[in-house]
């Protein structure tokens, strides 16, 4: 039995999806940046500069949480995958377990979006 | 828990406040094994059928309960469809021949805009919701959705629209300019038709909204005492996914759609390039819903697929985890990709490439769901019952879709096909892999729980053969007569261009698609009387649905039921008839009122058996009064249209004035299994809070993307402020700023203070609030009329009152809702203690405030830093 | 509808995307063919697992087989070949785009004809014609585009992509045709009623052939030789067809309508939807509504046949 409460995380499904909300706000940012970069600015390197920027924060806040989520998860030897039981434990590492692939899908949807300033080097 | 207060008794705690459960939870093995006394079951039995009985005659109408409502939702959304399709079929004929005259321009651009229009509005995702309503509460052994009135409400506004809009077509003054209705086309268009789209759409997505909320709160607080998150049916995920993207992806649209309207009616010109204006604005937000929608389209689709696999597997499905993943990764990242419909606009590479790679990021996800289903056929042992047959037809024609998405997320390869054959050929292949034969599988596989009948094995295998086959046959040469260079949209095209034979084949597939549709429509209406009832669990499905009662019982389930599993039927062989004989919670209707049990957000702890409402007219009422809302301005008649809506106003309001956070005799009830559950709760606990939580988290998005928009023109136009242009007054700006925070403030105090038995001081406080709120209303509309900007002469102007007109409307809302309040606090309806109403006005008063400062930001702060 | 003689630029392929005349557009063939026989193997692998799975029945799969296949079918192996792909997609894109060097053309979308303006290397005034543009080979052409009053969109798929014509604002591609050839072009963004009949041809020539065209077309309109044409350049003058149409070299300046200066030298009549013939101008003339409706310009029928005629016989001799 664990001294004090379980963390909030535990049993949130907001802090599930927060790895994907991350991503949500990465993707804003860089929409403007690029907008206002190009379009009003004519000036590609900030908007370069600008997703990187963004990207390295982004990476860096959902490997937290992708770290977070995997000890909440519990992996170990055994079988991880089924959490199908009503108990609390089942449902914490639900949650974990869901959150840590959230945060792999969050991550991928991070670097495939900052693909674009390795290649394109213009706003033409 | 004792009830006796008087009013010199210290202030109620907020703990004290909210009454608790009490009692045993979660029930021990020898309440759920008690026995039974035959006698008291009969009377139960008796209660529940009176108080959830149909009404009969023509009194049917009326009805709320979700197999009503969903049934006429579902045909409804069916015969829109059909209507749909005979637009399509007639388009068909004019392009089977070349130079065809079977149609003039003007016809076949009015059947093509209708065609998309009404599949996309009033069939795609009205269907899903009336599915969703017919099945989501037997999913979660519920009685009935949490806010049926609106259910019934969503519908007859969904019927007005449906009917308005598609009966257009009948008068040759249909909506023309495609279902996307792209300015300066759309808004310069003579006539009508643009208007009949805009207004009757947004009244539709009205609905929409509607019932996102309602399958919202339905998945997360009516799920059944012990059916924690990860216990959840994977339908439950997947219409928690889509009902709140539609709250994202909706909002966007109904911004672009009141922008559009002001435009056409005011003159005000947010997308006339001469005046300020930019027609991409309308792309950016037609296509900030349009791609999400398509989503909203497939993933519920796919969650029926999620319900038929593990029956025809007979064994759990296989990745239970992965496939929510998927769902929540796919929802989320389908709000990145709208661009990849504008690719041909002209914009930066740099920003192509973003919404290019975002594209094909969102393809990882989708697959994912996809091995998930294929590797628990794998795992099991699979029968190929009727439905199985629809979702690998399903999946053999969505790939074909997906693969040709990935083709098209590639920017350079959409710039050559972009607005040809090839992408009608993938929007069909996608939408029908991945919503038409999922949704067909799905009513054969749920027909015996909505009518206690089977329908035919063989009508249902020459359906999906006619269908499968007549679809290809459409369809797949399309990609080829798009690479030939055939535009979309062309009345007509030459017999020299090579497309002929191309085009005659997908005339005739359509025909046979059309075929195969109508043989399931008549294995769907043909009377069955005279066959016998189907067995209970006719495909032996392992989850809650099955357990509906045969011969039909209007209770939806005879006990809401304690669960441990996430196939109860397959894993708890007492279970079904602890359920039958009534062992479970609430079994009985002693007030003889409608009731459903409602627990906590993760893990399902009961909070409260609470009243739900019966039948009305007036639900019926309030539609038809917000039908004249929306649909009166379109022939110009605006007095009429205002009246109309005052009148829905006040249905409303007598709706929730009679039948919700109604004073209870007794504040708790005994449910069943040794637990006593309040049946009054407020904030978070409640549905109710929850409801106007997520409406105004949708409301807040439509907001949010008219403040796009400035920050758009801003971006795009070199004029935005124009030189020299009037700015909003400052000081009458920051005096409608405190006015805004003034009146939130007022009514946080009255809240609280109310909740101490000072009543007289909340009901001055609520005044307070209302006085404010006109004053800082009428302060901020000073502001723009008096330095004189004219909001006809330039963008600029014209969105600064849009914010204003938003502002004020919203500012109407909330001096309603106090009001409503106050009368309440006069009638005994609001007390220190059932407050429900206090604490939903005071939410609202949140979002209201934000409004207010980031209006008066943009409005006073704004414009003067960017000139 | 109705046309008498096959167009000239309307045998099959000459709006095809898979018969290339063009870099930008042979690129994008070759990466579809690509695209389309790796979709066709993956498609057959994932439905035939499923026809095995679901007709065969063979052994059921262990559930480490079942996550070896969502993690490798579902995450690896698409994120690889999506990234591949997109790196392809993405280092294209700057390159279709380039600025095109020497030859600009301005194109603007009306309903439903295309102003066509040609800015030769060095120019300070545009060489004016319509509803058909020539390119030369050789060189990547700049092409601005604009719109009057609705969207429209600019595509030649021999050659490359298509670029959407926004009024407001100005957008621009660039082409790089390789093979001689006429080929066609058409509106693809839908602009109203007449939407399916906006369409043009497009000459592509060889840099020499490309020079002595545009000088011919820079210089004013031919004067008429026969008694037919000289009578039909004055029914053109007294009915007002000036007021809208250019043709210099006479008092017709008028730019709200295509310029007529060179008619004859097209290859297509009425922006890419009539052959270039004494009958169909004559029928054009008498009723262009007949062919496009909701066109601006009014019908002739009113004037006698001869009439019709005689001006008919006159621009045909624009060469």
């Amino acid at each position: 039995m664990k001294d004090q409460k379980p963390p909030y995380r535990h049993r949130s499904l907001w802090h599930m999806v927060l790895a994907p909300t991350v991503w949500a706000f990465h993707f804003v940012f860089c929409y403007a940046v690029m907008s206002v970069a190009c379009i009003k600015l004519g000036a590609p390197d900030i908007a370069r500069l600008g997703v990187a920027a963004l990207t390295v924060i982004a990476l860096g806040i959902i490997g937290f949480l992708g770290w977070r989520a995997w000890v909440q998860w519990d992996f170990r030897p055994g079988d991880n995958y089924k959490h199908d039981r009503p108990t609390e434990a089942q449902r914490r590492e639900f949650l974990g377990h869901g959150g840590f692939l959230l945060s792999i899908v969050s991550a991928v949807g991070v670097i495939f979006d900052a693909l674009p300033i390795f290649i394109i080097e213009s706003c033409i | 828990m004792t009830d006796s207060r008087t009013s010199s008794h210290p202030a109620p705690t907020e703990e004290e406040q909210a009454a608790r459960p009490v009692g045993t939870y979660p029930p021990t093995q020898e309440l759920l094994d008690a026995p039974d006394d035959p006698q008291a079951r009969a009377e139960r039995e008796a209660q529940l059928r009176e108080a959830w009985k149909t009404p009969r005659g023509w009194r049917y109408l009326s009805a709320v309960n979700n197999s009503e409502v969903g049934t006429w939702y579902a045909l409804s959304a069916f015969g829109f469809m059909l209507c749909a399709g005979v637009l399509a079929l007639l388009i068909r004929v004019q392009l089977a021949v070349p130079d065809n005259d079977f149609l003039s321009a003007d016809r076949f651009n009015q059947f093509f805009t209708m065609h998309g229009s009404a599949m996309m509005f009033l069939f795609a995702v009205p269907m899903f919701e009336a599915i969703s309503i017919l099945l989501l509460p037997a999913f979660l052994g519920a009685r009935d959705m949490p806010f049926p009135r609106l259910s019934a409400y969503g519908y007859w506004c969904f019927l007005i629209g449906g009917c308005f809009v598609l009966g257009s077509v009948l008068f040759n003054v249909a909506p023309k300019s495609g279902w996307f209705m792209y300015p300066p086309l759309a808004t310069e268009q003579e006539g009508i038709g643009p208007d009949i789209w805009l207004l009757g759409l947004s009244f539709i997505e009205i609905a929409s909204i509607a019932a996102a909320v309602e399958l919202i709160v339905g998945v997360i607080k009516c799920r059944p005492p012990g059916m924690r998150i990860n216990i959840m049916p994977l339908y439950a995920w997947y219409v928690l996914v889509v009902g709140v993207m539609i709250l994202f992806a909706f909002p966007p649209l109904i911004a672009g759609d009141f922008l559009f309207e002001l435009q056409r009616s005011l003159d005000w010109p947010f997308f006339d390039p001469d005046r300020g204006g930019d027609p991409m604005l309308w792309q950016h937000l037609f296509w900030i819903f349009g791609h999400p929608e398509v989503y909203i389209v497939f993933l519920p689709s796919i969650a029926i697929a999620a319900m038929v696999v593990p029956t025809a597997s007979q064994r759990p499905i296989v990745g239970y985890s992965w496939i929510v993943l998927s769902a929540v990764g796919v929802g989320f990242l389908s709000f990145g990709l709208w661009v990849h419909h504008m690719f041909t606009t002209g914009l930066p590479s740099l920003s192509l490439g973003f919404f290019s790679a975002a594209s094909q990021a969102v393809v990882i996800p989708t697959g994912v769901q996809i091995f998930a289903f294929v590797a628990t056929l794998m795992v099991g042992r699979v029968k190929m019952i009727q439905p199985m047959l629809w979702i690998a037809g399903a999946l053999a024609i969505f790939t074909m879709g997906g693969l040709t998405g990935v083709m098209l997320a590639i920017a350079p390869f959409d710039w050559q096909v972009h607005d040809t054959y090839f992408i009608v050929a993938h929007l069909h292949y996608t939408l029908f892999g991945g919503l038409v034969f999922p949704l067909l599988g799905g009513v054969y596989y749920f027909y015996p729980f909505f009518t206690k009948r089977m329908m035919s094995d063989r009508l249902g295998r020459i359906s999906f053969w006619t269908t499968f086959i007549g679809f290809n046959v459409c369809f797949l040469p399309m990609h080829l007569t798009g690479l030939l260079g055939m535009p979309r949209r062309v009345a007509s095209y030459s017999s020299e261009m090579g497309w002929n034979w191309l085009n005659l084949l997908s005339s005739v597939g359509g025909f046979i698609v059309a075929a195969g549709i109508l043989i399931f429509a008549w294995d769907l209406v043909r009377p069955k009387r005279d066959q016998p009832l189907a067995p209970r669990n006719p495909w032996k499905g392992g989850t809650l649905e099955w357990s509906h009662d045969v011969p039909a019982e209007a209770w939806g389930s005879r006990s809401v039921p304690y669960v441990s599993s996430r196939y109860p039927l397959w894993e708890d062989d007492k279970f079904l008839e602890r359920l039958d004989e009534g062992r479970f919670y609430i079994p009985d209707a002693p007030e003889g009122k409608r009731e459903t049990l409602v627990t906590s957000s993760v893990d399902a702890e009961p909070q409260g058996a609470l009243p739900i409402t019966g039948p009305a007219w007036c639900t019926i009422w309030a539609a038809a009064f917000t039908g004249g809302a929306f649909i009166l301005p379109v022939f110009k008649l605006y007095w009429l249209a205002l009246l109309s809506g005052a009148g829905a106003v006040a249905c409303v309001v007598y709706w929730l004035w009679t039948a919700t956070a109604q004073v209870p005799k007794a504040p708790d009830r005994d449910v069943g299994l040794g637990l006593r559950l309040p049946v009054y709760v407020t904030g978070f606990r409640a549905p109710g809070w929850w409801a106007m939580f997520i409406t105004m988290l949708g409301d807040a998005t439509a907001y949010a993307s008219i403040v796009f928009g400035v920050f758009f023109f801003w971006t795009a136009r070199p004029d935005f402020p124009p030189e020299g242009a009037a700015h909003a007054d400052a000081t009458l700006i920051a005096l409608s700023a405190l006015g805004f925070v003034l009146a939130w403030g007022a009514t946080i105090t009255a809240r609280e203070v109310n909740r101490r038995d000072r009543r007289r001081a909340a009901r001055a406080l609520i005044g307070a609030g209302v006085l404010c709120t006109l004053g800082a209303a009428g302060a901020m509309g000073l502001a723009l009329w008096l330095p004189g900007m004219a909001p006809s002469s330039h963008a600029y102007p014209a969105i600064m009152y849009a914010l204003g007109v938003w502002v004020g409307a919203h500012s109407g809302a909330g001096v309603v809702m106090l009001l409503y309040c106050l009368a309440g606090s006069w009638a005994g309806k609001l007390t220190p203690r059932y407050d429900a109403d206090l604490v939903n006005t005071t939410l609202f008063w949140h979002f209201l405030c934000l409004m207010g400062l980031v209006t008066a930001l943009m409005m006073g702060v704004f414009p003067r830093l960017a000139s | 509808m109705w046309i008498t003689l096959p167009l000239l630029a309307g045998c099959s392929g000459a709006q095809s995307v898979l018969e290339p005349a063009g870099r930008d557009a042979q690129v994008l063939a070759d990466l579809f063919w690509v695209m389309l026989a790796g979709a066709v193997v993956l498609w057959l692998l994932v439905n035939g697992l499923i026809l095995y799975v679901t007709r065969i029945a063979p052994q059921p799969l262990s559930r480490r087989g079942a996550e070896a296949l969502i993690i490798g079918g579902g995450i690896i192996f698409p994120a690889v070949v999506l990234i591949g792909l997109l790196v392809y997609g993405l280092s294209e894109m700057p390159k279709q785009r380039a600025e095109g060097a020497g030859l600009t053309l301005r194109v603007t979308g009306h309903q439903f004809w295309w102003r066509v303006e040609y800015w030769p290397d060095g120019a300070d005034a545009p060489i004016l014609a319509a509803n058909e543009v020539r390119l030369p080979t050789g060189q990547r052409s700049e092409i601005k585009l604009n719109a009057e009053r609705v969207i429209h969109s600019f595509w030649i798929p021999a050659l490359g992509g298509k670029t959407d014509m926004i009024p407001g604002r100005e957008t621009r591609m660039s082409l790089e045709p390789e093979k001689p050839g006429t080929y066609r072009g058409q509106c693809t963004e839908f602009c109203g009623e007449s939407h399916a009949y906006m369409a043009f041809g497009a000459v592509v020539m060889s840099p020499e052939a490309f020079d002595a065209w545009l000088e011919r077309e820079a210089a004013d309109a031919v004067a008429p030789e026969t008694q037919q044409a000289r009578r039909g350049q004055q029914i053109f003058l007294s009915e007002g067809c000036g007021g809208c149409h250019q043709i210099r070299g006479t008092p017709a300046d008028a730019q709200v309508g295509p310029d007529l200066t060179h008619l004859a030298g097209r290859t297509t009549l009425a922006a890419g939807i009539l052959p270039m013939s004494h009958s169909a101008l004559r029928d054009w003339i008498a009723d262009p509504e007949a062919f496009k409706p909701g066109v601006e310009m009014p019908g002739y029928g009113h004037l006698s046949d001869d009439d019709i005629g005689a001006l008919a016989t006159y621009l045909m001799s624009l060469k």
